[in-house]
């Protein structure tokens, strides 16, 4: 058909193809992910701050749920599931914070599933997700005094973040509490990796689903990631290989 | 479940609509269809942000007014927030957003505010390069901040001048690190989070994640 990228319909389809093969096989060969030290302590730390009576933070960041952004914050929103079902029953529950209004109310509509499935929906306060700021540094500006004021031990970060990702990760160090921090930007994270205390390096931040174990759609996809990845790299070393030999094209 | 097909059916025209290419839009049939429909579906999503974003400033103002009326912990920063924002709110419907009067207080009170912040990054990151070691006593730690302490010496100014030996071996490494470790590794890292996204995206397209609710 004229006028349409075949290709780049194929790389989606090969993706396709194999989220669904991993989806229907992948039980048959179980696979074994590498230990990601942030998720390993995530689960725990959430289980003390629970008994302890304080609250978990998760910032779905600044970025625009219609921008190129979004899917950090979408991976943040599988950890909220993880987050919410844990928390549900805690005297003090989770609190989601973005720069968005939309994300705002995606995630409000994720923690109040997370309440109904769990039948506590008469404990849900759509006041749990919240709009800091419009803007990247009026949203930390507002943060601080969220971290201080409402006993947060448990700081996640899964979402877009620019430089201001380091200032909110710093602000939970300074609060003593927990941080876990991950977004898309190369640089952004080089800025975390300084100043949280487990930050999440490149994919990692969409591996969270699979590592909590929110289902096992999250450990097929995170196998696509693996395979398509093999893919990748054998395509740089053969073109590598074919530009060496002095074939070009 | 009609959530999840509206959402999963939106999705699915919008992504096929990415894949018509710029340089060859038919006149009319399907691939003109999928492309119209794309640019409509996009131009509904930037209507529901605007709105999205009205109720997210409605959401601001509920959490610190209910904060306000509870006396809870920082009550009176909420105080000042809610009193800033009514503030600038109404300023902005009488005089207009684009008036001198909301455009001074732009100028002269968050752009300052907003450069503060941005100011405080260079201090915060180096005192996250103290406590980087005490936090985390490993290899890749020391070879972060040995390659930051390389970078910046190769990067700033020197007393004895920048055609000095010492200013010219630390340029040389500093372009090595940036030109040729970090842009490799930062390739590698960012096809790691483009399968991420790619991978993302379908599990919302194929109703596997719902974060619209259920």
């Amino acid at each position: 058909m004229s006028g349409i990228d075949i290709l780049g319909l194929a790389v989606l389809g090969l993706f396709l193809g194999l989220l669904i093969f991993y989806l229907g096989f992948g039980a048959r060969w179980p696979a074994v992910f590498r230990p990601i030290r942030g998720y390993e302590v995530l689960g725990t730390s959430i289980e003390r701050a629970v008994e302890a009576g304080e609250r978990v933070h998760l910032s779905l960041g600044t970025g625009s749920i219609i921008g190129t952004n979004s899917a950090p914050a979408f991976a943040g929103l599988v950890m909220l599931k993880r987050i919410g079902r844990v928390t549900t029953l805690s005297d003090k529950p989770a609190v989601v914070t973005t720069g968005d209004g939309a994300m705002t109310i995606l995630a409000q509509d994720s923690l109040r599933s997370t309440y109904a499935s769990e039948g506590a929906l008469d404990r849900f306060r759509s006041t749990s997700g919240r709009f800091l700021g419009p803007t990247p540094f009026s949203y930390f500006a507002t943060l601080p005094t969220l971290l201080s004021t409402e006993d947060v031990s448990v700081n996640v970060l899964a979402g877009s973040f620019g430089a201001e990702g380091a200032l909110a990760a710093d602000a939970g160090e300074r609060g003593q509490s927990f941080v876990l921090a991950g977004t898309d930007d190369v640089q952004s994270q080089a800025l975390l990796y300084a100043s949280a205390s487990h930050p999440l390096i490149g994919e990692e931040i969409y591996a969270g689903g699979a590592y909590l174990n929110v289902g096992e759609a999250h450990r097929a996809s995170l196998r696509v990631q693996d395979a398509v990845r093999i893919v990748v790299i054998g395509a740089i070393l053969l073109g590598t290989l074919l530009r060496v030999i002095g074939v070009s094209w | 479940m009609i959530w999840a097909a509206t959402a999963a059916v939106s999705g699915v025209l919008v992504l096929l609509g990415y894949f018509v290419r710029l340089d060859q839009i038919p006149t009319d049939g399907l691939v003109k269809i999928l492309f119209d429909l794309r640019l409509l579906l996009m131009r509904w999503a930037v209507v529901l942000a605007a709105v999205a974003l009205f109720l997210g400033l409605f959401n601001l103002f509920l959490v610190h007014w209910s904060k306000i009326s509870e006396q809870g912990n920082g009550w009176p920063y909420s105080a000042i927030l809610v009193a800033s924002f009514l503030a600038t709110f109404v300023l902005g419907l009488v005089f207009r957003p684009d008036s001198d009067i909301v455009l001074w207080l732009f100028e002269n009170i968050q752009l300052p505010v907003e450069a503060t912040l941005s100011g405080l990054l260079a201090v915060t990151l180096t005192v996250a390069g103290f406590r980087i070691i005490s936090r985390r006593r490993d290899l890749f730690s020391v070879v972060f901040l040995v390659t930051a302490l390389l970078i910046l010496l190769g990067t700033g100014p020197w007393l004895l001048g920048s055609d000095s030996a010492f200013s010219q071996l630390f340029s040389g490494i500093r372009n090595t690190l940036a030109q040729v470790a970090a842009a490799g590794g930062a390739r590698g890292i960012i096809l790691g989070v483009a399968l991420g996204a790619i991978v993302t995206g379908l599990r919302i397209l194929l109703a596997i994640d719902r974060p619209y609710g259920e």
